[in-house]
């Protein structure tokens, strides 16, 4: 019976032993291989007095290292916390010291790093990964793999248990940290692979970092159907040539990843004249595709089904949209339908239910949420809306944040609630100004914001990024904008950009965006 | 030298001449950070613009680019087959 993460892989273990888990590159693990490594790290974190519900930092680029610590790690009882090693030094210690961290896992490359991170005061006494680092013990991966392969757990570990930790920058000030259960990420992985089919014949290209929740279909649903996940190397997210080889060398079945990672890759993958009969499923996320993008793409990829999923870091995946066809118009693809055994509501600002078709806040109540924010009971509470049924029962919905309307039943993204802005008395959404300058031919990417130029009033300012063919011309757009928007939400000003500052998961970094311009 | 010139752009351009920095040529300039993304896309047109070349998206691949080494053959390649 599955019922804990780790549990995926014995029970795949055992009904397809040799099949592939996991493939990064030429380095590849069957399910067995994968079952004795989980135990050796399991077994090795328990010789290092790992207890239940232990915080151990995960500090690695993709590669085979980071599924073996992610399952090692939950099999021994311990919670996974993965540290963006492309994060600043400063945030890396912010997070250790947050979590508690004692035991970090990492690989050669981060040395430099790691000791910069330890020289400062804090708690980490080993590191597994390296094999000398001053004033702490180290365990090399050598000695990880010739490590005993027998283990038996101490605990009892419960599905509602803490499994991982993922932090997110939070709009304001520190960044927080969303625990995810064992029950959490099963009810994802179960979800995924009845929706989308996923099956022991599956190859699911992971192009996202563990410390983004994408991952999960690679690291979670792959597992749990016995299918392989391989994994895109850290320089092969930069190449979009690279990233196309991987999908026809790998024969993948299954891409989930940022739209704008599919969008390099239609430009530069060099895929153009290629067939692709074995991509059954592109799933995007984390951002609106321009739908001049998806539409080129569809034409492309004419065997592939694609799905639009949706949902915060708190809920994982809530939503999702099997595109039905080629999107001809510009409009925002919808964010679809809620998953099974999902709840939903669409609240206005007083809190009561919209009518259908009316702008609202969604909120989810989901088998994938989360169990609050770490160590912030007062954040978590603020986040949640508890309705109590009649029958005494309570539902815990998750505020998203993120404005919807629905119609026909299927929900449409507007934008974040605080992306919603007032000028001169209009209600503006900043993300609608957004898709109408995608939908030019001369724009890539477009991020709209407000700057304050007096105690009471705003302005709207663009920033946009030329797309491959034709250079933005600032004229041109603003001309276009009139044409689409009411005049008060047409921006003040227009700045043609080469790149955006992003998250290392390639989504712009809106706060550095402003303060760059 | 090519070699030199890949890194000095490295270390004064992508990491304003920070001092303690070291680059070999065989380092792998993504996975240990030494270079991002965005970074690696100004090197390309830097080697671009500084050899004469330029480099098709085909081209643009972990083999070409993960480490100077890798540079500095590719270029010669493209140089002498052009």
């Amino acid at each position: 019976m599955i019922y804990l993460l780790p549990h995926t892989i014995t029970e795949s273990a055992r009904r397809f032993p040799d099949r592939e888990a996991f493939r990064f590159g030429k380095v590849s693990l069957t399910y067995r291989k994968m079952e004795k490594r989980m135990n050796q790290l399991a077994g090795v974190l328990q010789t290092l007095g790992i207890k239940k519900g232990d915080r151990i930092g995960i500090y690695l680029n993709r590669s085979i290292e980071t599924a073996i610590s992610i399952f090692g790690i939950l099999q021994a009882g311990g919670v996974y916390v993965p540290i963006d090693p492309k994060a600043p030094v400063t945030r890396s210690q912010f997070l250790i010291e947050d979590c508690e961290i004692k035991i970090l896992i990492t690989q050669l490359a981060q040395r430099k790093k790691i000791s910069q991170i330890t020289k400062d005061k804090n708690n980490i006494h080993t590191i597994i990964g390296l094999s000398e680092m001053e004033g702490v013990k180290t365990i090399s991966w050598e000695s990880v793999f010739t490590a005993s392969a027998e283990y038996n757990s101490p605990f009892r570990i419960l599905e509602k248990d803490l499994a991982y930790i993922i932090y997110t920058s939070g709009s304001t000030g520190q960044p927080k940290g969303i625990m995810h259960t064992h029950y959490s990420g099963l009810s994802y992985a179960r979800l995924t692979a009845d929706l989308y089919q996923i099956t022991e014949q599956d190859r699911i290209g992971n192009h996202a970092p563990i410390h983004f929740d994408i991952c999960t279909l690679g690291y979670f649903t792959s597992p749990l159907v016995g299918a392989c996940t391989v994994i895109a190397s850290d320089a092969a997210t930069v190449f979009p040539a690279s990233l196309g080889k991987l999908i026809t060398e790998e024969a993948l079945t299954i891409w989930y990843s940022v739209p704008l990672a599919l969008v390099q890759i239609l430009q530069n993958g060099v895929l153009a004249d290629q067939a692709l009969p074995h991509l059954r499923w592109v799933l995007y996320a984390g951002e609106p595709f321009p739908p001049k993008y998806l539409r080129t793409l569809m034409q492309q990829w004419s065997d592939t089904r694609f799905s639009n999923v949706y949902g915060p870091t708190e809920t994982n995946a809530c939503t999702y949209y099997n595109l039905p066809e080629i999107p001809m118009t510009d409009d925002p693809i919808p964010i679809g339908q809620v998953w099974k055994n999902t709840d939903y509501l669409i609240l206005d600002e007083e809190g009561k239910e919209v009518a259908p078709g009316t702008t609202g806040e969604l909120l989810i109540c989901s088998a994938t949420q989360m169990l609050g924010y770490w160590r912030n009971p007062a954040l978590t509470e603020k986040s949640l809306y508890r309705v109590l049924a009649t029958t005494g029962q309570e539902s815990v919905f998750y505020k998203t944040g993120d404005l919807v309307k629905e119609e026909d039943g299927i929900l449409h993204f507007l934008g974040r609630k605080d992306f919603q802005i007032k000028i001169r008395g209009h209600r503006v959404e900043l993300g609608a100004i957004e898709a109408c300058l995608v939908a030019h031919a001369s724009v890539r990417e477009a991020a709209v914001y407000t700057v304050r130029i007096s105690e009471e009033s705003l302005k709207i300012v663009a920033a946009v990024i030329s797309s491959s063919d034709s250079e933005a011309s600032v004229i041109n757009l603003l001309e276009f904008l009139k044409e689409k928007l009411p005049l008060y939400a047409v921006p003040e000003e227009i700045k043609i950009v080469k790149d955006f500052p992003r998250t290392s998961s390639g989504k712009i970094k809106r706060g550095a965006l402003v303060a760059a311009l | 030298m090519l070699e030199q010139r890949i890194i000095n752009y490295i270390l004064e351009e992508l990491h304003s001449g920070q001092s303690d920095l070291k680059i070999l040529p065989e380092d792998d300039l993504l996975g240990s950070g030494l270079v991002e993304s965005m970074g690696m896309m100004r090197l390309i047109q830097f080697v671009e613009d500084d050899n004469g070349i330029k480099v098709p998206p085909q081209d643009m691949t972990i083999e070409n680019f993960m480490t100077v080494a890798a540079m500095v053959e590719y270029i010669d390649r493209t140089k002498n087959n052009g």
